[in-house]
This record gives structure tokens, C-alpha cells and sequence, in this order.
């Protein structure tokens, strides 16, 4: 009697060890078992969705009704190559995308070399943290937060009134402003955490070597902390090239690649897939170009 | 005539409330292989930084050939460095490492080549140029950083324990080999060591450091047979100091001497030793390690104080000396080896 | 609620007719303007019994039970009163609305200019027989029967509310205080870089309006009736006033906040707006300039295919009933339609404000409509410029 309950009581838990057992005897069932949804995940809504925008972007609509017919014709490259305010406005938003990337690091060196090196290092991960603030906040609070600096006599205008000089007023060089305030941290952590492990005596030995600190930077600093740099700036750049929304608001009139997507998805959905296709392709060339230098596995 | 390579003078050097280096004067000759040893927190790496320039004095100057150089920054100075863990450039190739001080200093780039080949090639290390440094075992990092130091053929080579990370064959090996080099270049190296066995084999001569002083500089065979102090007596080679009381009683004359283990003779405590150069003891041997080639007593001796005594198993085994634990024996020693330690209290 | 007149003006980005197919087959036959052909649906005559539902696509803020802001509820009365549960759904776009008609899934919708006809053409949207809807007698005559909400004399919905589109200056640095768009285009480069458009490609309207005063030789009867050389010129003005301007806007917010600070000092905008900014201190005034102006006008519509055909008949009279239009013009910002709302609105200057009841005023408002080849003022031995060809334009405008 006791010994039937017993067995009934430890039936499915011997199932299941049995179960573990066969799996742990199985490693590829069990990675198998464990990939299937992540990579159902990323290969159909990911990769599918990217597909048809791609595939999308060869179909026509109908210039009645705007709906889309599914003719493939590669009209739509055609109008993107072709059409001098297109080719304006990839070169544009590329040149801000590029513009961002080089302040950030123009901006995050220094930064992150004090934050790394110089700062008393109780005081670090404070100031790191201080640094990841801002990302915590609202990015339209911190876009409209820069529409007020900018603006007509905002804090801009006061602070270079002294100078005899203004604010550049909403338009291009404030979307490069405000894009650099915006993902400037993406490209000081990346820096500084590079920073941070570098062999001091590295430095040392470049000085001992007779190198003055000038020589030091270009030669053993840079080189070292570029794969962080070309990591950070896949963020900056990639994050640049996508935004609309920024653009908009502290912009004044300029528009950028993603405000045509914005502008022609309702109307004409090929159009703005063909539109979209664009920083896809240049953020794909980009990451080749920064693969050659080790960013990708510093990320 | 010899010059001089290096002077300190009244040299000192505070972390905060930390003197690491409190008050050294020092000459280091021309050509010479020079030890700074030391135990940890001794002032010796930090001496030695002074000297390549990468940090500043609180006081005192350094000199080099000569040259007041206190305030002057590293690639002002003619003195390449070995560092401790090597500090080769992960991102550039052996050669281009060794090829590195001569590009700063604008070297023509086939002379350069020819150059960092040779530099190689006098470390053993031809057809490595193209490697990296993660692809090279302790050993052969430790030679291209020997090469890249020695390529631009300083005045002076500081070596921060440059053998430090190396097993014990490979570094009783190195130490051969570094010393060959240094000959056959005829530079002046200054090594920060905390192994008295590697500055005692290798230097010409040694400067024992302890606390941010330096307690004495001699030659090899004075620093090991005539310590200065007390704690150069304890610090190189086995602590075996005779103290006050006991040094009365077995030398006939107070003060603190020192004998070498190796001097000492274990004799049965029977045995006749009344020769005149002889000096004796009688005591218990508390304790006998075997060490292969030789046995170590730790004898505590009837008149105060304890000795330790090496004698080489002629014809001893070890079974043979284990027998001696807890036995009555007679130490011996010839009176010119127990030295008086001036600066001990 | 009223930031979603931004995402419908982005919906006048949604036109289209399919109409237009309609009339160009029918060419010899259309009289009305833009020569549309809609299919010959019946009104009901009478009403039957409600349904006990009714499903409504709306613009945000059009249909409110209470969730957005409690004391915001003009749903759950007309479910009281009629018995009618209502189900709504909240369109983005024109183009949403359109497309959410032609499920057959809805029984009525507010339309706006843009939308309307081509639910007319395609057949989606039945004539109304407005004698079903007591309320629509108090609605302003100067709003029935228009040709965004009419085909040939017969009603196609119940307008809803409406609202111009203005010119604002700041009274401070703009002087003299202008009487004409030609502020904001032939004299745009005395702001230079303070001057502000409106973000849309129905914008080229306003410009076509400004031609029409302007350029008689240019023949404009319709702004949004444009053939290719009215057209040009249109976009050779804008791209002119492109240099001088410096942002455009397409959120209120963002224009608010441009005239407080003096980034903006002319350009156009919408009551609610000028109110707006007034309201927090900006020293403006708005006001429409001796060429008239642009604007804007909702018509509730019913569904050819509705399965509650007499609940939505029923929301069609509630939504235009004085409180309830008085309700709904106040929460969103319009002019209501029904004369009768002015009486009851919170704000007791609110019509005034809003110039409800001002024909005079509407008469030089020209309220956005759909361009199409088929071009609306009637000419027939031109192509005008289609809508899709506007939205290309203006992005050129803006380079």
C-alpha cells in the first residue's frame, strides 16, 4: 500500500529528471530547445520586417487612390537617385550623422579621460553615473529643454550676448547640438571604460621611449581606444541618421532623411520604404567600415 | 678613467604622509651592472622611477652623466626602461615595439629596420618581427622588451624586477643572459630587484635598500660577507646574528656579529675544538630540514640565541640527519667569519 | 486634445479621390465641380427602430465617454437617451478613416475635407437625409450643403465645426501691423528667419490663395484646383519664402512656444493657437488678411454599408445638438456648427472668439478640399495638379 503511494507520488518528478537527464545527454537538443524562440524572434520580426520594407520599396502606388499595387518596378530608386532634393537630403542627414560623430568624440576624450584617469577614483562611478543620467530623462523633455536654449534670447543668446555674438537659432548646427547632447554618452562610456583599463605603464614606457605626450596620444592612446571610439560611434552615427524628431524641433526648416519617411508613409508607402532603405544601406556600409577596426567586438 | 652615469643626491620623494624615498645619495659608474635591492616598499622601484623621470622629487636632484635632470620629463632623458610586466604596445608588432623609440626620434625607416632586427637578433628573438605580443611566450616578451629598450642605446637601462614573472629555470637562465648582454653592450644597468640570489649573481655592485634608505653599497662578496647592518644581514642571505650577551659569552666580546650558515660546522657535541681560529658553541638542535643537496639545522644554543647551520650531505642521507633532532651538538666556525655588524644597535 | 488637428492637417497628406477614376470616365457628364460621379445610393426616408449599438470612427476628441478627462462625457448621455451603446475608434489620419471605412465595419465617421469626397466617390459614405436630423436646421446655412460635404445638391453629412487658418503676428517687432499674406511672401525677407509656415503640402494652398489676389493673369479660381502652371508659380513663391522662413511647424505646442520667444514673429496658425499663445503672454494678434485664408471644416458621415443605420442617425443629431456641439467645439477648439452651441458654451465669448456665426468671416474662407487631376473649379481643358504631386513638392519647397 505505502509503496504504491509512494510511487504514484514520485511519478512526475522522476519524469522530469528523466526528462533533464535526456536533455543533459543532448547538448545539442537543449541549445536547440533554447535558441528556437530568440531566433524565431530576431529572423521573422527582425530580419522579415526588414525585408519587406525592402521589398516594399519596389512597388508602386497608385497615384488615385495611394494605395499600393504590387507591381515590382525600381521606379522609386530611380525618383531617390534622380531627384537633385533627395540626393540633398541623404547627403545632409549623412553629413549630420558624421557631424555628431566627431564632436561626440571630440567631446567624450576629454571627458572620459577625466573621468577615468584624473578624477579621485571614489569620485568615478559617480561621475559615470552622472554622465548616464541624462539617458534617464525623457528624450522629447531634453529636445524641447534645447528648443528653450536655443531659442530667441534663451540661455544661448545670453550667455555669448557678452561676446557681441548670438545663438545659431533653430536650423542645422542646433540638430547637430542637440544630437551631440543627446548621444554623447553612448560614445564617453565606450571611451571610458577604455580609458579606464589602460595600462598606465603603457604611457610610461612610450614617454621613457622619448615620447612627448602628443606622440604618446597619436600612437599608443588612439590606436588602442579607437576600437571603443568606432563602437561608441555606431551608436552616435546609426542613432543621428535615424532621428526626425529632433530635427523638428529645434531644426527650424531643415529636413532630414526621416521626416521624408515621415512625410510619404501614409501617401506613399513604396516611396518611403525606398526612402527608409537608405540609412539602412549606409548604417550596413558603416558597421563594415568600423568592423576593419575591432569596434564591433568592443561594443 | 670611469665617469659617473648617475647621481642622487639627497634624494626624496613623498606620497602624502608616505616618505618612499627619505634622503639617498648614490653613484652609479659608467658601464656598471648595478642592483637596487630591497624588500617591498623598500624605495627602490620608486628610486628608480625618479631616475627615468616619472615622478618628480619632493627632494634632492638626480643627475645623469653629469646632467641636472630632476625636472626634466622622461623623453628628456637618455634612460630607457625594462618594466616590470614588460608594458609592450598590444597593437603594434615586435618590431614596430622595437622600432618605436627610434621612430619618435625620427630615425630613417630603413635604418630603423636594420636596426630593430639587430636589437632582435641580440636578444635571440630573429623572425619574431612580425608577431604580436599576445602571441610570445613570458620569456620572449621579456626579450623584446629588452631589445626596445636597448635599441636606442641609452646611457643608462633601468630594469624594474625585469625577471620578476618568469619560472625559476627561465629566470636563472635570463639572469645569464642579461648579464652576457650587458657586457657585450657595455651599458649601464640599474636593476630594482627583491631577490638577493639575482642581485648577488649578477651585479657588479648592489645598494641594499629598506626603508626609503639605503643601508649599504658594496660588491657582492662585501654586501654577503661584511653586512653593514643588521638588516642587511638578515636581508641578504640567512638571518644568523649573534646578539650582546651570547656574543660575549661565545666570541668574547659584546656586539652583534654575523655567520654565514655555510661557515658553521655541526659536530658532535664531544668533539674536540679548541683550535685558536676556531670559535664554538655548544647546543640543541631544535629542528633539521632536509633539503636535497645540503641539511639545515636550527640549533638553540646554550649560551642564548638560536644559529642556523647548512651542511652539505657529503655523505649524510636523510634518514641519517634525522636522527640529529633533539641531539646535543658543538657548532664551529673560523673566528674571521663571524663579522661584527657596525650599524646594529 | 486639440494637438490632433497636427496629425489630421499630416492626414490632409491622405487624399486622393478615387473620384477622380470616377470622373474621368464620366467626363462629358459631370456637373458638379470636380466632375464627381458617385454612385446613385438612397437616403432613408424614415427612421426605425435604434439598434441598441453603433460603431463611429472619429478624430481624437470627437467622441468622449469620460476616460480621457472625467468631467469630458457627452458619450454616456446619448447612450442613456437612445439606448445606442456606442463603440469608437480613434483614426490618426484621413487616410485611416478611408481605410476603415471600407471594412463595412462602422457605421458613421468624421470626415474632414480631404476624406469626404472620396468616401462620396467610392461609394463608402451614403447621402443623408438631413430631415432625419432635427438639429441640422440650427446648423449655419453658410456650412450646408458645400462641396466637401455635398455632391449635386444632395447631402452627403452634417458638418461638425470648423476653423481658419490665420495669419499671427508678433504686435511688438512686427510693423506696420500687415493686412495682407504678403507679409509672409513678397515682403517675407523683412523677418527673415522668424517667418513661420504651417507643415504640410496643403500648405501650397495658402500660397495659391495669395496668387489668386495677387496675380490675376495667373487665372485662379480654386486654390486647391491648381493646373501645372498655377502650380509652379505657387511653388516658385514658396520656395522664394523658403529663404526668409524659420521653421515650420506642424505641432502647436512647437508654434506656441516659437511666438513666446520671438523665434517666430509672422506666419500662419489656428484660433486655438493665437488663443494659446495669447494666454501665456505672447503679444500677438491674428486675424484673416483682406486675400481671405485657408481652412478647414468636419462632416459627420454615414456608412452606405451601416448595420445600424438609425442609432448612427441618432449620434448624428446628439453630436450636432447645441450643448453637445458646444461641448465638443470647446474641448477641441472650432467653431461649432450649430448656432444654437453658442449659447451654451462655457466660455460665454467663445463664438465670438471663434467667429461661429461670422458669415462674412467664413466667406473668405477657402476650406480645405482634395486636389485631383479633375480639377475642382470646373475647368475641364486642363489637368490640374493631383495631390500626390503636391506632397513631392513640398518637399522640394523645403530642400
Amino acid at each position: 500500500m505505502t509503496v504504491v503511494a509512494q510511487t504514484a507520488g514520485q511519478g512526475p518528478r522522476a519524469t522530469a529528471r528523466r526528462l533533464a537527464g535526456a536533455l543533459h545527454r543532448r547538448p545539442r537538443l537543449r541549445l536547440a530547445l533554447l535558441l528556437t524562440a530568440p531566433l524565431l524572434w530576431l529572423a521573422v520580426l527582425y530580419l522579415g520586417s526588414l525585408a519587406v520594407l525592402f521589398v516594399s520599396a519596389f512597388w508602386t502606388t497608385d497615384s488615385f487612390t495611394s494605395e499600393v499595387v504590387k507591381v515590382w518596378s525600381a521606379d522609386n530608386f530611380h525618383t531617390l537617385f534622380t531627384t537633385p532634393v533627395y540626393r540633398q537630403v541623404i547627403l545632409r542627414s549623412v553629413g549630420v550623422a558624421l557631424a555628431v560623430t566627431a564632436l561626440c568624440v571630440v567631446i567624450a576624450f576629454p571627458v572620459a579621460f577625466y573621468t577615468a584617469r584624473v578624477a579621485r577614483p571614489r569620485w568615478r562611478p559617480l561621475l559615470v553615473v552622472a554622465i548616464l543620467t541624462p539617458l534617464w530623462a525623457s528624450y522629447l523633455v531634453k529636445v524641447y529643454a534645447w528648443r528653450l536654449i536655443l531659442s530667441q534670447g534663451g540661455l544661448c543668446d545670453w550667455m555669448l550676448e557678452p561676446l557681441g555674438l548670438s545663438g545659431p537659432g533653430f536650423g542645422l548646427p542646433a540638430t547637430v547640438l542637440t544630437l551631440t547632447y543627446l548621444w554623447l554618452p553612448y560614445m564617453i562610456l565606450p571611451v571610458h571604460t577604455a580609458l579606464a583599463q589602460f595600462p598606465a605603464n603603457l604611457l610610461d614606457a612610450s614617454a621613457d621611449l622619448g615620447a612627448r605626450p602628443g606622440r604618446t596620444f597619436r600612437s599608443v592612446v588612439a590606436p588602442m581606444v579607437l576600437p571603443s571610439v568606432a563602437a561608441g560611434s555606431i551608436f552616435t552615427f546609426s542613432l543621428s541618421l535615424g532621428d526626425y524628431i529632433t530635427v523638428q524641433i529645434v531644426g527650424g526648416k531643415t529636413q532630414l532623411i526621416g521626416n521624408l519617411v515621415y512625410s510619404n508613409i501614409e501617401l506613399d508607402l513604396p516611396m518611403a520604404a525606398a526612402l527608409g532603405t537608405v540609412p539602412v544601406v549606409v548604417i550596413v556600409l558603416y558597421l563594415l567600415a568600423m568592423r576593419r577596426t575591432g569596434a564591433l567586438s568592443s561594443i | 678613467m670611469e665617469g659617473i652615469a648617475i647621481r642622487l643626491q639627497g634624494l626624496r620623494k613623498s606620497f602624502g604622509q608616505t616618505a618612499a624615498v627619505a634622503g639617498v645619495d648614490l653613484e652609479i659608474r659608467d658601464g656598471e651592472f648595478f642592483s637596487m635591492l630591497g624588500p617591498s616598499g623598500s624605495g627602490k622601484t620608486t628610486v628608480l622611477r625618479l631616475i627615468a623621470g616619472f615622478e618628480t622629487p619632493t627632494g634632492g636632484s638626480v643627475e645623469l652623466a653629469g646632467r641636472d635632470v630632476t625636472r626634466l620629463a622622461p623623453f628628456e632623458r637618455d634612460v630607457h626602461t625594462v618594466f616590470q610586466d614588460y608594458a609592450l604596445f598590444p597593437h603594434m608588432t615586435v618590431e614596430q615595439n622595437v622600432a618605436y623609440g627610434l621612430k619618435v626620434r625620427r630615425v630613417p625607416r630603413a635604418e630603423r629596420l636594420v636596426r630593430a632586427r639587430g636589437a632582435l637578433a641580440e636578444v635571440r628573438l630573429e623572425g619574431y618581427g612580425r608577431r604580436r605580443p599576445a602571441e610570445l611566450s613570458g620569456g620572449q616578451r621579456q626579450r623584446v622588451a629588452l631589445a626596445r629598450a636597448l635599441v636606442g642605446r641609452p646611457r643608462v637601462l633601468l630594469l624594474d624586477e625585469p625577471l620578476g614573472a618568469l619560472d625559476l629555470k627561465l629566470r636563472e637562465q635570463m639572469q645569464v643572459e642579461l648579464k652576457a648582454l650587458q657586457r657585450e653592450v657595455g651599458i649601464t644597468f640599474v636593476l630594482v630587484t627583491h631577490d638577493q640570489e639575482e642581485a648577488l649573481t649578477m651585479s657588479d655592485r648592489i645598494a641594499v635598500f629598506h626603508q626609503g634608505r639605503i643601508e649599504q653599497v658594496g660588491a657582492p662578496a662585501e654586501i654577503y660577507e661584511r653586512p653593514a647592518t643588521e638588516f642587511v644581514a638578515s636581508f641578504v642571505g640567512t638571518s644568523n646574528l649573534l646578539h650582546g650577551e651570547s656574543a660575549q659569552r661565545i666570541l668574547g666580546s659584546p656586539g652583534t656579529y654575523s655567520v654565514r650558515p655555510e661557515k658553521i660546522r655541526v659536530l658532535k657535541e664531544s668533539a674536540l675544538a679548541d683550535e685558536p681560529d676556531l670559535a664554538g658553541a655548544t647546543g640543541t638542535v631544535a629542528e633539521v630540514v632536509y633539503l636535497g643537496d645540503a641539511t639545515r639545522f636550527l640549533v638553540d644554543l646554550d649560551a642564548g640565541g638560536r644559529l642556523t647551520a647548512l651542511q652539505q650531505n657529503l655523505e649524510t642521507s636523510a634518514e641519517d640527519v634525522a636522527a640529529y633532532r633533539g641531539a646535543r651538538v658543538r657548532l664551529t666556525w673560523h673566528r674571521r667569519h663571524a663579522v661584527r655588524v657596525p650599524g646594529a644597535r | 486634445m486639440r494637438i490632433t488637428r497636427t496629425l489630421r492637417a499630416a492626414a490632409a497628406a491622405a487624399l486622393l479621390l478615387t473620384a477622380a477614376a470616377c470622373g474621368s470616365s464620366g467626363s462629358g457628364g459631370g456637373a458638379s465641380p470636380g466632375g464627381l460621379n458617385p454612385p446613385d445610393l438612397k437616403a432613408p426616408s424614415a427612421l426605425g427602430r435604434t439598434e441598441g449599438q453603433v460603431n463611429l470612427i472619429a478624430w481624437a476628441g470627437y467622441v468622449e465617454d469620460g476616460s480621457n478627462d472625467p468631467k469630458v462625457d457627452w458619450v454616456h448621455d446619448f447612450e442613456k437617451q437612445t439606448g445606442c451603446q456606442v463603440h469608437s475608434k480613434v483614426a490618426a489620419s484621413s487616410d485611416e478613416m478611408v481605410k476603415l471605412m471600407k471594412t463595412g465595419e462602422y457605421d458613421a465617421v468624421s470626415a474632414s475635407g480631404d476624406a469626404s469626397l472620396r468616401l462620396i466617390a467610392s461609394g463608402d459614405a451614403a447621402p443623408v437625409n438631413t430631415a432625419l436630423v432635427p438639429n441640422y436646421k440650427d446648423v449655419f446655412p453658410d456650412l450646408k450643403l458645400q462641396a466637401w460635404n455635398s455632391v449635386k445638391g444632395k447631402a452627403y453629412g452634417i458638418p461638425h465645426g470648423r476653423g481658419a487658418n490665420l495669419l499671427m503676428y508678433d504686435t511688438q517687432k512686427v510693423n506696420p501691423a500687415p493686412t495682407s499674406w504678403s507679409a509672409v511672401f513678397d515682403d517675407a525677407a523683412r523677418y527673415k528667419g522668424h517667418v513661420t509656415a504651417y507643415d504640410s503640402p496643403i500648405y501650397i494652398a495658402d500660397a495659391a490663395l495669395y496668387l489668386k489676389a495677387t496675380r490675376p493673369e495667373l487665372k485662379i479660381k480654386d486654390p486647391y484646383a491648381l493646373d501645372q502652371k498655377q502650380f509652379d508659380a505657387a511653388v516658385a513663391l514658396l520656395k522664394k519664402q523658403n529663404a526668409d522662413v524659420g521653421e515650420y511647424w506642424s505641432d502647436y505646442l512647437k508654434e506656441v512656444s516659437a511666438f513666446k520667444s520671438g523665434d517666430s514673429v509672422i506666419g500662419t496658425t489656428w484660433q486655438v493657437i493665437a488663443n494659446l499663445a495669447a494666454s501665456e503672454g505672447a503679444k500677438i494678434k491674428a486675424f484673416v488678411p483682406k486675400e481671405g485664408a485657408t481652412g478647414w471644416s468636419d462632416t459627420w458621415m454615414v456608412s452606405a454599408k451601416a448595420k445600424h443605420p438609425n442609432c448612427a442617425y441618432k449620434w448624428l443629431d446628439w453630436i450636432v445638438s447645441p450643448k453637445v456641439n458646444a461641448q465638443v467645439a470647446e474641448y477641441f477648439g472650432e467653431a461649432p456648427a450649430n448656432a444654437k452651441a453658442c449659447a451654451l458654451t462655457g466660455d460665454k465669448n467663445f463664438c465670438a472668439t471663434y467667429h461661429a456665426a461670422d458669415t462674412a468671416y467664413w466667406k473668405r474662407v477657402a476650406f480645405w478640399n482634395t486636389p485631383i487631376q479633375q480639377c475642382l473649379d470646373g475647368r475641364t481643358d486642363v489637368k490640374c495638379v493631383p495631390y500626390a504631386k503636391w506632397v513631392q513638392a513640398w518637399t522640394e519647397i523645403k530642400g
